[in-house]
């Protein structure tokens, strides 16, 4: 057995860093304005001297609110057939970030709004060539 | 500026008619408008039209064009609004302006589209620069699962329950029974809506607007030339477009700002804000709204984001039945997108068809007792979002 090649599903948008897995964005130095993914420009109308640098965000964070999604959507949506019905969570990040991701959970009754999540990356499909295809997710603390 | 009337509406029924172009269905709601007015075509002195994604316009968006090419051309300058699903309130609002100016003394404002099966989707081109591209690829949001996150937001905030939801879409089809123009008439019990598949849940089938074919004219005139057509015209009493602010902590692309308040769509309620300052009224002046519902959420979070409600309160006034037309607060008497289906661009034209046969006390089973002034309210794509305020 081999295992499959590991593909991120973009480049460049998050990676395992020696402190865990962290999303890639940006952050403004003057206004301190979050940005995922990464910014070339600050977009606050009311900053003064925009100036982006690169930022990490992750891994714990605070569940605002999520949906499960019971109806396959169409392309360009990833999942491995057959669809299961999938949690997506909107959360909140120290930095001032709101975030979308799917949820790494086995029973979506779980879920609860409020809820710590810790971000994780993981499969989010397999590809024609046999990759597994990751994207980064958040998990139930 | 000088007062503007809408002098006629017309609008082609809403559903799903493969034999017919969106350039049909224009004809037919420009038509019936022009009839309405009492003018004929070639007194139309420029066109402003909603620009469709998803039909005709030549690939352009030159859907005020298609029109002006089918009814004939007459040498009428033609302006072609896009703004999503606000074009058709974007395109009422540019066809208000020209008339209140002094540009122009008639002009006919329309919006019509065939939309696709399904989710609205993406443009298809796999592009990494598009943050709409990349909340698909890379997580999987369609329009409903947007909502549905707010929606649920909302249910935690303030207790509003999936019965509470379920009675929106009860209430929307029992006003669209009476309707002519509307899809879906048929009516509903809590437990048909509740039975309905989950979509993006907590949203159910019945509780989201489906897409449809459709198109909506209105011919809006100067006052004089009002007052010669008709002695009960339909005012403008404002139109504003607006956009959203930067800090409103709506999760549209792959990631938003945590805001400093409550998070809510601020196009939408900078847009109302706009037309009762124009207008010079509060919501305590409206006697009915018509806005877009998307979901069930949006009639129970809007009325209370605009002020026309305390926070929380509109899952109680839907109980008790004052979102009808014969209630406090009547939304969305002709059914709302729950009932029609949205044919995106043509909707903010769709509400000002509704709104002006409701000050005329043209609407039949769904009349809303003595409508004296309506609030019409549209959003779309890229934080756009538009008001109107009519009044007789």
């Amino acid at each position: 057995m081999t295992t499959a090649n590991r593909v991120p599903v973009v480049q460049g948008l998050f990676a395992e860093t020696p402190n865990g897995p962290r999303l890639l964005g940006s952050k403004c130095a003057t206004c301190g304005t979050p940005y995922f993914p990464k910014s070339s420009a600050c977009h606050n109308p009311d900053c003064q001297d925009p100036r982006v640098e690169d930022a990490q965000f992750g891994p714990r964070g605070k569940l605002w609110s999520y949906v499960v999604q019971f109806y396959p959507p169409p392309p360009p949506v990833k999942y491995d057939e057959p669809f299961v019905p999938y949690a997506v969570g909107a959360v909140d990040l120290p930095g001032g970030l709101r975030v979308l991701g799917r949820m790494s959970v086995d029973d979506v009754k779980k879920i609860k709004i409020g809820m710590d999540v810790d971000l994780v990356i993981e499969r989010l499909c397999g590809d024609k060539d046999g990759n597994e295809v990751t994207t980064w997710k958040f998990r139930l603390v | 500026m000088r007062d503007v009337a809408v002098l006629g509406v017309g609008m082609h029924p809403f559903g799903k008619f493969e034999d017919k172009s969106v350039t049909d269905l224009c004809r037919a709601a420009t038509s019936r408008a022009l009839k309405d007015a009492g003018i004929q075509w070639r007194d139309i002195q420029a066109i402003t039209a909603a620009s469709s994604r998803f039909s005709g316009g030549k690939g352009w968006g030159l859907n005020g064009n298609d029109v002006m090419e089918d009814m004939g051309p007459t040498g009428a300058p033609v302006y072609n609004m896009s703004a999503g699903c606000a074009a058709g309130g974007n395109a009422f609002n540019v066809g208000y302006s020209l008339v209140a100016g002094g540009v122009y003394d008639i002009v006919l404002v329309v919006g019509g589209e065939k939309m696709p099966k399904g989710f609205i989707q993406t443009s298809g081109i796999a592009d990494e620069t598009d943050p709409e591209y990349l909340r698909q690829v890379c997580v999987g949001v369609p329009g409903p699962a947007f909502w549905a996150m707010l929606c649920l937001r909302r249910m935690s905030n303030f207790g509003t329950t999936e019965e509470q939801l379920a009675k929106v879409a009860v209430k929307a089809h029992q006003v669209a029974q009476h309707n002519g123009n509307a899809r879906f008439r048929q009516l509903f019990s809590v437990e048909d809506v509740l039975k309905s598949k989950p979509v993006s849940w907590p949203l159910r089938l019945y509780e989201i607007c489906p897409v449809s074919d459709g198109a909506a004219a209105a011919v809006l005139c100067s006052g004089d030339i009002a007052r010669k057509y008709t002695t009960k015209p339909v005012w403008v009493a404002s139109s504003a477009v607006a956009t959203a602010n930067f800090h409103d902590g709506l999760p549209r692309n792959l990631s938003t700002i945590i805001p400093p308040g409550h998070s809510q769509h601020t196009e939408a309620s900078n847009a109302v804000k706009k037309a009762f300052e124009k207008a010079g009224l509060g919501p305590r002046d409206v006697n009915f709204v018509e806005l877009q519902d998307n979901t069930v959420y949006y009639e129970l979070a809007f009325p209370e984001e605009w002020g026309f409600c305390q926070p929380g309160e509109s899952d109680k006034l839907v109980e008790q039945g004052e979102t009808l037309p014969t209630g406090k607060l009547p939304i969305n008497p002709s059914g709302g997108f729950l009932c029609f289906g949205e044919a995106t661009t043509a909707m903010g034209v769709f509400q000002v068809c509704e709104l002006t046969w409701q000050l005329r006390g043209e609407a039949g089973a769904r009349q809303v007792p003595n409508a004296k002034v309506g609030l019409a309210q549209t959003l779309g794509l890229g934080l756009n979002a538009t008001a109107a305020i009519l009044k007789r």
